[in-house]
């Protein structure tokens, strides 16, 4: 004869209520998106990032209400722009803005995946734009503040086959205090109408040159001392 | 057709206006009710009878099911052997019939494996790369599928199913989230996300009506992640790291819920999958969020008591 042993159902919710209840308010049990972001914890982070980069935001209106785009920022070395710009143009826009660059080994890159980063993949890129995400992306990090290096075109490729715009985000930042930029521009557009791969390398170097003429138009850090905007420069 | 998926889809069939003799070959028998559902119940072993009875009923589609889960229903090698026995016989006895017109196998998500630098939420057009015993099953179902279906020229689709969970679906990942204790990642907690079995069945049932002629992710939409299951659950979470997995596999095998590799790999790197497509080419997508499929699991009662029914205490009579 089998002995049926029930679970002690309520002992134990007790106890699970009682070891989980202090993490509750920092653990939501429903916030993870289909891409692994949790809305729960980039706003709890996102006043903490504050306290790095307060950042202002310009030319919202040049970005779509629904569907998706690929947003293309400057990097200077070390200083997060994707991260920063995310989470400043997602507090804006009051849409989840992901960006692209993150590992795939715990715990960093879980981490940053639960605050909205994506692979450095093409194919991945692709697959956000195409339901409608707003993805924003490095180009290569350069030294100086106020250069926009290379745009990866294979990235760039991702939003010509998912048939969304390529935008522009001039981001500025001081390695001295917490004034942060960032500058939404206008979607680039070819003049010329490309069927094959071209179209993505083209449609990357006008994204640089884009970002170039944004950057140069914002000039530099101005904080009122000459000597710390010069080092800001670097 | 005996198991809970297989009988769910049996009972769809039935009611569907557009089918007209339904035959089905399990070990088990089927789970529900089946009024017009012919029922044969012959091992995946037995070959010689399989293909008989297949070859004698000649179906226009034929839908193959017989996948078993790793530590589901049964340990990993004899689920293996008894999936390939079963994808033997009834593909092969599938091309010797003549009216065949369309095949749907079972396949998973599983498929696309979880490498390092494998893509978050992988669509249909992403190659296979399974990364775990189950994967490499279902990955085999769809080629040995592929094959028969160009050599006899026929339609194959392959529905690939997030985990399923249910009520009375005999699922590991179901069965280790119902643990009054419950592991997980806390480095990586990853998301993953999971369909319920009565969704599973109204896919097939629309593959088999469109003779689907692709793979198709079936997937319910959101995400959950270990511990947030574990929370929404009301479970005691138990985060580990690392090396001591190796004896929290070994005590939830003891105490009932053995814990496969596949459900290790969810667990690490997470498990989701595009399945918007669904909709567009089967006509029907999800209609449970995994949130709530994973709700659903917990709501289910342990043991129902069935009471032996009291005596009517006056009996009428109508005319």
């Amino acid at each position: 004869m089998a002995q049926l042993f029930e679970l002690p159902r309520r002992a134990v919710e007790t106890t699970a209520t009682a070891v989980t209840t202090p993490f509750r308010p920092f653990l939501p049990d429903h916030t993870v998106d289909e891409w692994g972001r949790d809305d729960h914890l980039v706003r709890v982070l996102w006043p903490l990032a504050r306290l790095r980069w307060n950042v202002s935001v310009g030319g919202l209106d040049h970005l779509p209400a629904r569907v998706g785009a690929l947003l293309v920022t400057n990097e200077r070395r070390f200083s997060f722009s994707p991260l920063y710009v995310a989470g400043a143009l997602s507090s804006a826009t009051g849409r989840p803005v992901r960006f692209v660059g993150r590992g795939d080994h715990a715990p960093f890159g879980a981490a940053l995946r639960r605050v909205g980063a994506l692979l450095d993949n093409p194919t991945e890129v692709h697959g956000a734009l195409r339901h409608g995400e707003l993805v924003v992306m490095a180009t290569a990090a350069t030294t100086h503040p106020r250069h926009a290096g290379t745009v990866d075109h294979e990235l760039v490729g991702a939003a010509v086959t998912a048939g969304v715009a390529v935008i522009p985000v001039a981001s500025m930042s001081s390695p001295f205090n917490r004034t942060a930029r960032a500058e939404v521009g206008p979607p680039v557009r070819l003049r010329k109408k490309r069927r094959g791969p071209l179209a993505e390398i083209e449609l990357a170097e006008a994204t640089q040159r884009h970002l170039q003429r944004i950057l140069d138009e914002l000039g530099g850090v101005q904080t009122g001392v000459v000597a710390i905007d010069w080092l800001g420069e670097g | 057709m005996g198991g809970e998926l297989g009988s769910l889809v049996a009972s769809l069939l039935e009611r569907e206006p557009w089918v007209g003799a339904l035959s089905g070959i399990d070990v088990d028998p089927p789970r529900r009710r089946l009024r017009r559902a012919e029922f044969h119940r012959i091992e995946p072993s037995n070959r010689e009878r399989i293909v008989d009875v297949v070859t004698a009923f000649d179906p226009h589609v034929l839908i193959h099911l017989a996948v078993w889960e790793p530590d589901a229903r049964a340990g990993t090698a004899h689920a293996k052997q008894f999936t390939s026995d079963a994808t033997t016989a009834m593909l092969g006895a599938a091309a010797e019939c003549p009216s065949l017109e369309s095949i749907v196998v079972r396949s998973g998500i599983e498929i696309y494996g979880r490498n390092r630098h494998s893509l978050t939420r992988p669509d249909e057009t992403v190659a296979p790369d399974p990364t775990s015993e189950y994967g490499r099953m279902v990955e085999r179902i769809e080629t040995i599928a592929e094959a028969v279906a160009q050599r006899i020229g026929v339609a194959v689709g392959a529905l690939r199913l997030a985990p399923v969970l249910g009520p009375h679906v005999p699922s590991p990942l179901g069965r280790l989230l119902r643990q009054p204790v419950v592991p997980f990642s806390i480095l990586a907690d990853p998301p993953f996300a999971v369909v319920e079995d009565a969704d599973a069945a109204r896919a097939f049932v629309a593959a088999a009506h469109r003779r689907l002629t692709q793979p198709i992710n079936v997937v319910a939409p959101g995400a959950v992640t270990g511990l947030q299951a574990i929370m929404r659950g009301k479970r005691v979470p138990l985060p580990l790291v690392g090396p001591e997995w190796t004896i929290a596999r070994r005590l939830s095998h003891v105490v009932g819920a053995p814990i496969p590799e596949h459900v290790m790999e969810l667990l690490h790197r997470g498990r989701l999958a595009d399945g918007n497509r669904a909709a567009e080419v089967l006509g029907v997508s999800p209609a449970r969020s995994t949130p709530e499929v994973v709700d659903r699991l917990f709501a289910w009662e342990s043991v129902v008591r069935i009471t032996k029914p009291q005596a009517p205490a006056s009996v009428e009579v109508v005319a």
